[in-house]
C-alpha cells in the first residue's frame, strides 16, 4: 500500500501545535511507516505537493498566510485546522479589537522599547496585513477542527489515525481542550 | 405540598407542585445543561441553555422556569435541543471575546465547559469583536466585560443575597452591560461593600478577584476544605482550595444556605492575606529588648516559675481570646478555674459579653432564650437597630437586613447614638444619647404596648404594633447598659418577636465564640482595667488587635507569656515569653455561632513551625506547677441559654421594680 501523504504548514502561530505533534514520541516511528512528511516546518521542505491530508496551524493574519492556506486546500483531499488559532483565531485575534493599521503602529512605532524615530512601518518586499486576523475556516473549506492550545499529543495521535483509517474524525469531549 | 409525578427522558420522575422542570429533573439526577440558572437564585431563563421539549407544546421552553405539571412528558436530550444548544454557545462565544488562551478562569469556566461538554470545535458565526472595557478601579475586583455572556448572576446575586444592588444593567442589544450604581466604575461605587459575591458566581471570566486569579484552577487544587470562618460571631461556613499548602480561592458554601452562601470581605480576603503574615514559630524568651529562641521546655519552666509566685500572691491571670474553639476554651478553663483555681481569668470581650449576660438574665431566668438565629432576620418584617452597626460587626448580618428591607419590603427602624448605617433605606431613624436610649426603648414599648408616645416614637410604635415577625439588632456597644439590653428584650416580648428558638433578638457579640466562652473563660467581674498582676497569660489569635485596656494591663503585669500565631504588634513586644500558635486556618474544633448552630472548623493547612496543641502545654505547665490538669467542669455552649419555655410565655420585666 502506498504511504499517505501529508503536508503541513505553520502560519500565524507559535508552533506549538507542532512541538505537540513531535510529544508523541516513539509512536512516530508507527506512523511514518504509513504516512509520508511532504512538505512541513519538520522536513523543512518549502514547496507543497500534491497530498492527502493537509494540515494548517496557525490563523491567517496576513495575505501571504491566506495565499498558503488557499493553495494547501487546493493540493489536499482532507485539511485539518489544527490548534486554537486555526480553529477561532486564537490569540492573534487580540489585535481584530483595533484597526489594522493602528496595530502596525502600536508594533513598529508607539511600542516603548521601539527605537523608529521616523515611523516607518515595514510595507515593501513584506505580505500586507489582512484587516484582521481570522481562523482558517472564514477563507477556506475545513474537513477537520482539532481545537486546543497545543491540542494534547494523544489527541493529534488519535486524529491521524482515524484518517488513516479512513474516517473523518470529530474530538471527543473527553480530551477536547481550548487551551 | 402536593406530589407530582411527570415522564422526563422516559422516566417516571416525582417533584413537588410548585417545582420548575429543572427542579424536578435535578431531584431525580437528571441533567439538563444550564448556565444562567444559579441554586438559591431567582431563575430567568436567560440564556436559554435549559430548553427541554414538552410534547404537545410546540415551543421549546426553559426548564428552569417552566412549572411542572402533573404527566407532562419532557425530553432533554433530543437531536434537536442539542442542535439549539451548541447553536447558542457558538453565538455566545462568537458575541465577545472568550478565547480560553488567554483568560485566567480557563479551566474553571462554565461556559467552556458546556462548549467541550457539547463537543464544539469550531464556531460557525463570524466573530464580533467587539471591545468592551475593562474596569479595574477596584482593588480587589476585576471586571472585564468583554468575557460577558450577560447571564445576570453577580446582578441577581448582589441584590438577593447580599442586598447591596450594586450592580445592574445599563443599555440594550449588543451594548448591554454590567453597570455599578447607575453608570460609575466599581472602584467609584459607594454601595458595593467589596464582598466578592460576583465574582464567586460568574460563570466566566468576567469578574474575578485578583488575589486568586492565576493562583491554581479549582481542579489543580489538592485539596477543598469546608470550613468556618471565625473573624465575627456568625461563623460563616467558607469553602478553601488550597494549592501546595496555601490558601488560593475561597468562597461561601451554598446558595441554597440561609447565609445564601455569601461571605463579607473579612471573610473572603482576611484568610489568604492571614496565610503570608509574620509568624511566631518558635518559643522565645526576652533579653533585654530582644527575644531569643528556647525549647518549649525552657520556656514553659521559666513561665512555671514565675506563676508559682504569682499564684500564691492572688496575682496570676489569663486573658484568653474569644475566637477560641470549644475544645481550646474547655482546656483553658479546666487549668486556670478547675486546676489552678484562679479568679483572674477572661476574654477580651469580657465586659460586653457579661454586660448582654446580665442583661439578658431576667429572660433566661424564664427558661426563654433571649436571641434568636442572625438569618431569621431575612424573614422578619420589621427591623429595629439599637446602637448597632452590623456592616462593621457582622457584615452578613447587614445583608440580611438589606436584602430583607429592600426585597421583602420590611420595615427598618434605627435608634441610634451614631449616623444611621442604613441610611436611604430606613424607614424611621431617630437619633438619642446614650442617656436617653433607656427610657426611649421602654417609652416605645410602652407604644407597642398601646400606651399613648411622644410624636417622635409614634411610627415606630404603630409599625412594630402591626409587626408579625419583628427582630431587635442589639448593637455591641450597648452591652455596657445591661439595664438598656433588658430593655431592649422587653421590646422584642412587647412586639412579638417570637421565633422558633428564641426571642427575636440578635445581640452584635462580635468575637465568634462569645457563647462559647460564656461558662468557660468569660470571667465575673472586670479585673483586666485596674489589675496589679505578677502574671498574665494572654491566648491571641491575632486577627483581632488588642485594645487599649488589655495592652495597658499587659505592659503594667510584671510577667506576660503571649501565646500567638502571629508576629503582631504591639502584642509580642508586650511579652516575657513569647509561644507559637496554630493560626485559626491550622485549628480544628467548634464554634457557637450567633446563626444558633455548633459549627465545626477544619483544619485548612496544617500548622508552621514548632507549634504544640493546647491540652500538651497545659498539661506540662500544670505539671511544672505541681497538678495533674483536671477534668473540664463546664463545657463550652452547652445549656447556655437553653430555652426550657416557649418564646410566647415570654414575660417583660421591669428594671425599676428588680432595683
Amino acid at each position: 500500500m502506498a504511504k499517505a501523504k501529508l503536508a503541513s504548514v505553520w502560519l500565524e502561530a507559535c508552533a506549538g501545535c507542532h512541538m505537540s505533534f513531535l510529544d508523541i514520541d516513539e509512536r512516530i516511528v508507527g506512523l511514518l511507516e504509513k504516512v509520508e512528511l511532504t512538505s512541513t516546518p519538520i522536513t523543512d521542505i518549502k514547496v507543497i505537493p500534491e497530498v492527502d491530508v493537509g494540515v494548517i496551524e496557525g490563523a491567517l493574519g496576513n495575505e501571504e498566510e491566506l495565499h498558503i492556506a488557499k493553495e494547501l486546500r487546493e493540493k489536499c483531499k482532507i485539511l485539518i485546522a489544527w490548534g486554537d488559532c486555526a480553529v477561532f483565531g486564537g490569540i492573534n485575534c487580540m489585535r481584530n479589537f483595533m484597526p489594522a493599521e493602528e496595530v502596525l503602529r502600536e508594533g513598529f512605532v508607539d511600542t516603548v522599547s521601539t527605537v523608529n524615530p521616523e515611523g516607518v512601518i515595514p510595507r515593501v518586499d513584506v505580505p500586507a496585513l489582512l484587516p484582521q486576523a481570522i481562523p482558517v475556516d472564514r477563507a477556506v473549506k475545513v474537513d477537520v477542527y482539532v481545537p486546543g492550545c497545543p491540542p494534547d499529543a494523544d489527541t493529534i495521535y488519535y486524529i491521524f489515525s482515524e484518517i488513516l483509517e479512513g474516517r473523518i474524525p470529530t474530538v471527543p469531549t473527553d480530551v477536547m481542550r481550548y487551551d | 405540598m402536593s406530589e407530582i409525578t411527570l415522564v422526563i427522558d422516559g422516566v417516571e420522575c416525582r417533584g413537588e407542585k410548585g417545582d420548575t422542570i429543572l427542579e424536578v429533573a435535578r431531584k431525580n439526577d437528571i441533567y439538563i445543561p444550564t448556565l444562567c440558572w444559579m441554586e438559591g437564585l431567582t431563575p430567568i431563563g436567560s440564556c436559554r441553555m435549559c430548553v427541554v421539549e414538552v410534547e404537545k407544546n410546540p415551543k421549546l421552553l426553559t426548564a428552569c422556569t417552566t412549572p411542572a405539571v402533573q404527566d407532562m412528558r419532557v425530553s432533554t436530550k433530543t437531536e434537536k435541543l442539542k442542535k439549539y444548544r451548541l447553536q447558542i454557545l457558538e453565538l455566545l462565544f462568537a458575541g465577545r471575546n472568550h478565547f480560553c488562551m488567554f483568560c485566567s478562569q480557563s479551566g474553571d469556566c462554565e461556559l467552556q465547559r458546556l462548549a467541550i461538554e457539547h463537543g464544539m470545535d469550531n464556531v460557525r458565526y463570524p466573530f464580533l469583536y467587539e471591545s468592551f472595557h475593562n474596569d479595574a478601579t477596584d482593588p480587589h475586583i476585576q471586571i472585564d466585560h468583554n468575557r460577558c455572556i450577560l447571564c445576570l448572576r453577580c446582578i441577581r446575586v448582589c441584590a438577593e443575597k447580599v442586598g447591596a444592588h450594586t450592580l445592574d444593567l445599563e443599555q440594550r442589544g449588543w451594548g448591554t452591560n454590567i453597570v455599578a450604581d447607575l453608570g460609575k466604575k466599581l472602584g467609584e461605587s459607594d454601595t458595593c461593600i467589596t464582598c466578592g459575591a460576583c465574582a464567586q458566581v460568574c460563570p466566566t471570566g468576567t469578574i474575578t478577584l485578583r488575589d486568586f486569579v492565576y493562583r491554581g484552577r479549582r481542579n489543580d487544587c489538592d485539596d477543598i476544605v469546608e470550613s468556618i470562618c471565625p473573624l465575627c460571631s456568625l461563623g460563616c461556613r467558607i469553602k478553601a482550595w488550597v494549592r501546595t499548602g496555601s490558601v488560593v480561592r475561597v468562597e461561601g458554601l451554598s446558595g441554597t444556605s440561609a447565609d445564601g452562601g455569601q461571605l463579607c470581605q473579612r471573610g473572603r480576603w482576611e484568610l489568604p492575606k492571614s496565610t503570608e503574615r509574620d509568624r511566631v514559630t518558635v518559643p522565645m524568651i526576652r533579653t533585654g529588648s530582644t527575644f531569643r529562641e528556647a525549647s518549649w521546655d525552657e520556656a514553659l519552666t521559666l513561665a512555671a516559675s514565675k506563676m508559682k509566685g504569682a499564684l500564691e500572691s492572688g496575682k496570676a491571670a489569663a486573658l484568653l481570646s474569644e475566637l477560641s474553639t470549644d475544645e481550646e476554651l474547655t482546656v483553658m478553663s479546666s487549668f486556670f478555674r478547675d486546676t489552678l483555681k484562679m479568679d483572674k481569668v477572661d476574654g477580651y470581650y469580657g465586659n460586653m459579653l457579661r454586660g448582654f449576660v446580665d442583661g439578658f438574665r431576667p429572660f433566661a431566668d424564664q427558661g426563654i432564650r433571649p436571641f434568636t438565629a442572625a438569618h431569621n432576620i431575612a424573614s422578619s418584617d420589621a427591623i429595629v437597630l439599637l446602637d448597632a452597626n452590623p456592616q462593621e460587626e457582622a457584615p452578613v448580618a447587614a445583608s440580611y437586613i438589606r436584602v430583607s428591607t429592600i426585597l421583602e419590603r420590611a420595615k427598618l427602624v434605627n435608634i441610634s447614638t451614631v449616623k444611621n448605617p442604613f441610611e436611604g433605606i430606613t424607614d424611621v431613624d431617630i437619633r438619642t444619647t446614650e442617656k436617653e436610649m433607656e427610657d426611649l426603648i421602654r417609652t416605645l414599648r410602652q407604644g407597642v404596648e398601646g400606651q399613648d408616645v411622644p410624636e417622635k416614637l409614634k411610627e415606630a410604635a404603630e409599625l412594630l404594633k402591626n409587626a408579625q415577625k419583628p427582630v431587635i439588632v442589639i448593637g455591641s456597644s450597648l452591652a455596657s447598659y445591661p439595664s438598656i439590653v433588658t430593655e431592649a428584650v422587653n421590646l422584642a416580648v412587647a412586639s412579638g418577636a417570637f421565633f422558633e428558638d428564641g426571642l427575636g433578638v440578635v445581640p452584635m457579640l462580635r468575637a465568634s465564640n462569645s457563647l462559647g466562652a460564656l461558662n468557660t473563660v468569660t470571667g465575673t467581674k472586670d479585673w483586666l482595667t485596674d489589675s496589679d498582676l505578677d502574671f498574665l497569660y494572654v491566648l491571641s489569635t491575632g486577627m483581632v488587635d488588642e485594645d487599649k485596656r488589655a495592652l495597658e494591663a499587659m505592659s503594667r503585669a510584671r510577667f506576660v507569656v503571649v501565646h500567638t500565631p502571629f508576629m503582631s504588634h504591639p502584642l509580642v513586644n508586650m511579652a516575657d515569653v513569647l509561644l507559637p500558635a496554630p493560626a485559626w486556618y491550622e485549628r480544628s474544633g467548634h464554634y457557637c455561632t450567633l446563626e444558633g448552630e455548633r459549627r465545626r472548623m477544619n483544619m485548612i493547612v496544617p500548622p508552621k513551625g514548632n507549634v504544640k496543641g493546647l491540652s500538651v502545654i497545659m498539661k506540662d505547665l500544670a505539671a511544672k506547677l505541681g497538678h495533674e490538669l483536671a477534668q473540664a467542669s463546664a463545657a463550652p455552649c452547652e445549656n447556655i441559654y437553653a430555652s426550657t419555655a416557649e418564646p410566647v410565655a415570654a414575660r417583660t420585666v421591669s428594671m425599676k421594680e428588680e432595683g
